[in-house]
């Protein structure tokens, strides 16, 4: 454990390097909750609520999923498809680590770091320039539990397509489908409640959702019931179990046809 | 000085080389296609949803945007497969590779450019020529062949928007460490082209007219074709705008090229 910890702190220095990169994300989280703002405002045109959401719900829903859309990404598909690529696998693969754990701790500092220079910030911005008022309730006690758990969740995917690198030994157009399927299908861009009935069924069966449909739904409407907010989390937890233990399963097959030429 | 034709010429020899190459790469080439497909669709996607509950966007029909995306579509795709170089500009910048480009007796912006050829930016072409088609046949509008003269000129006008834009935050490279960020904030807001230009209020509409002209990648020029009848005539010159961006960046990569000193290593 204590060796994992030790990863995470370096990895979250390394995010420190990059602070004047934080500026143009947040600069870019700003334009896009502007947008976002007026793409919405010219949707309900004055409607009341629409599907059942009012304005203030959706709104908070979509700029609060660009906020937290930097901090889900956590690029271990690139990195293991750069140590695949490179061979650097193999110097991981002889250390008495775990390759599972050591990816998710080495992104999570990333994590650590880009919540405290990117989300939080945004969230102030949010909050102060865009006088947006977040309502009270049991759901945001809880939006940093779900946000945990969506965290693993998007790592779980990432981690997949990573793994994938074994066999392709490319990423780019693996990278962008799963991110595309992820953010389509996940509610980040539009929530859920807009898809038509039908669709809407079939993907709250899917995983997808509890990434960024869950927690986005704990702040924009914080006043539905506990059971339905356990509910919710006990779904994460179900897919976090699931799909964390299914990428162990799928990394013990992967690692087999793995080939390093050259030193 | 080589003349045009010499350097059409070079250009094909250097691609066919290129194009050998990556074909060793046949399933990354395939799955970049798909994924690139999917996701150029993704924004078209969050519409086709939303007019589920609506019946129209700032007064836009959905087939009218449809319409708007498969122009975006086509005028983003210059961008994607002829300057998808730009993006490695940091690592030559800060590796010293990019001194290499000084060594030919050929225009330098050319040759950078020339490394890369993005095969699959021509799937995402290829849709927006479709979606183009079919939105049009939806809308019954009518071509006449000066229309689509004036087709291909606005097409033309707006790829070079977009390449500008692109082509500018790039090259902030010469001037910071890291370029990275300048061009994924670009990146970010070519999203935002294919929205109707008429739910921003006044300095997001300014801002997008004038400052960053996105607009004129497909919302401005497209009207020419849904509206021909509401359309200011100044929309006319349009195809002025990318041609004059253009040169303003061509002028900023010379500036770049002149002031970089190498890493001395």
């Amino acid at each position: 454990m204590k060796s994992y910890l030790a990863i995470l702190r370096g990895s979250y220095m390394i995010g420190l390097v990059y602070r004047y990169g934080f500026l143009f994300n947040i600069a870019g989280n700003v334009l896009y909750m502007s947008v976002t703002y007026f793409l919405w405002r010219s949707i309900y045109q004055g409607r009341e609520t629409l599907n059942g959401l009012t304005f203030d719900q959706t709104y908070i829903y979509v700029a609060l999923g660009s906020a937290i859309f930097i901090l889900l990404k956590t690029y271990v598909d690139w990195q293991l498809a750069f140590d695949i690529r490179e061979g650097m696998i193999a110097t991981y693969l002889i250390k008495p680590i775990d390759l599972q754990l050591y990816n998710l701790f080495n992104s999570f500092g990333y994590a650590l770091m880009s919540l405290s220079a990117i989300t939080v910030p945004t969230f102030l911005l949010l909050v102060f320039a865009f006088k947006i008022q977040i309502p009270l309730g049991i759901g945001l006690v809880l939006f940093p539990i779900s946000l945990l758990l969506a965290y693993l969740l998007s790592f779980c995917f990432d981690y997949f397509v990573g793994l994938l690198c074994f066999y392709t030994e490319s990423i780019w157009g693996l990278s962008i489908t799963k991110d595309i399927i992820v953010t389509v299908l996940s509610g980040a861009l539009i929530p859920l409640q807009f898809f038509p009935d039908a669709i809407q069924k079939v993907l709250m069966w899917l995983p997808f959702q509890a990434i960024y449909y869950t927690p986005l739904t704990m702040i924009a409407q914080p006043n539905l019931s506990w059971e339905t907010f356990l509910s919710m989390l006990g779904v994460q937890l179900f897919w976090v179990v699931a799909l964390f233990g299914l990428t162990r399963l799928f990394y013990d097959q992967a690692v087999k046809v793995l080939r390093i030429s050259g030193g | 000085m080589h003349s045009l034709l010499d350097y059409l010429r070079l250009y094909f020899i250097i691609e066919a080389q290129y194009i050998k190459a990556r074909m060793q790469y046949r399933a990354d080439f395939i799955i970049s296609s798909i994924g690139m497909f999917f996701s150029s669709l993704a924004t078209l996607g969050v519409f086709w949803i939303i007019f589920d509950s609506i019946p129209d966007l700032a007064g836009w029909t959905f087939m009218q945007l449809v319409f708007i995306y498969g122009f975006y579509m086509i005028a983003i795709s210059p961008m994607q497969i002829l300057f998808d170089h730009i993006w490695q500009i940091r690592f030559h910048v800060q590796q010293g590779t990019f001194l290499k480009y000084y060594f030919r007796p050929l225009n330098m912006m050319f040759y950078y450019m020339s490394e890369m050829f993005d095969i699959k930016g021509l799937t995402q072409l290829a849709a927006g020529v479709v979606i183009l088609i079919y939105a049009s046949l939806q809308l019954g509008l009518e071509w006449t062949l000066a229309r689509i003269a004036l087709l291909l000129l606005t097409l033309f006008s707006a790829s070079l928007v977009q390449i500008s834009i692109t082509v500018m935050a790039g090259c902030a490279a010469f001037w910071v460490l890291d370029a990275y960020p300048v061009l994924g904030l670009a990146w970010k807001l070519r999203e935002f082209a294919p929205y109707p230009m008429n739910i921003f209020d006044g300095a997001f509409r300014f801002a997008f007219t004038y400052i960053i002209p996105l607009g004129f990648v497909a919302f401005y020029p497209s009207q020419l074709f849904l509206q021909p009848q509401d359309v200011s005539p100044l929309m006319y010159f349009s195809p002025l705008v990318g041609i004059g961006l253009f040169a303003l960046t061509y002028w900023v990569w010379t500036l770049g090229v002149n002031s970089y000193t190498g890493t001395g290593s």
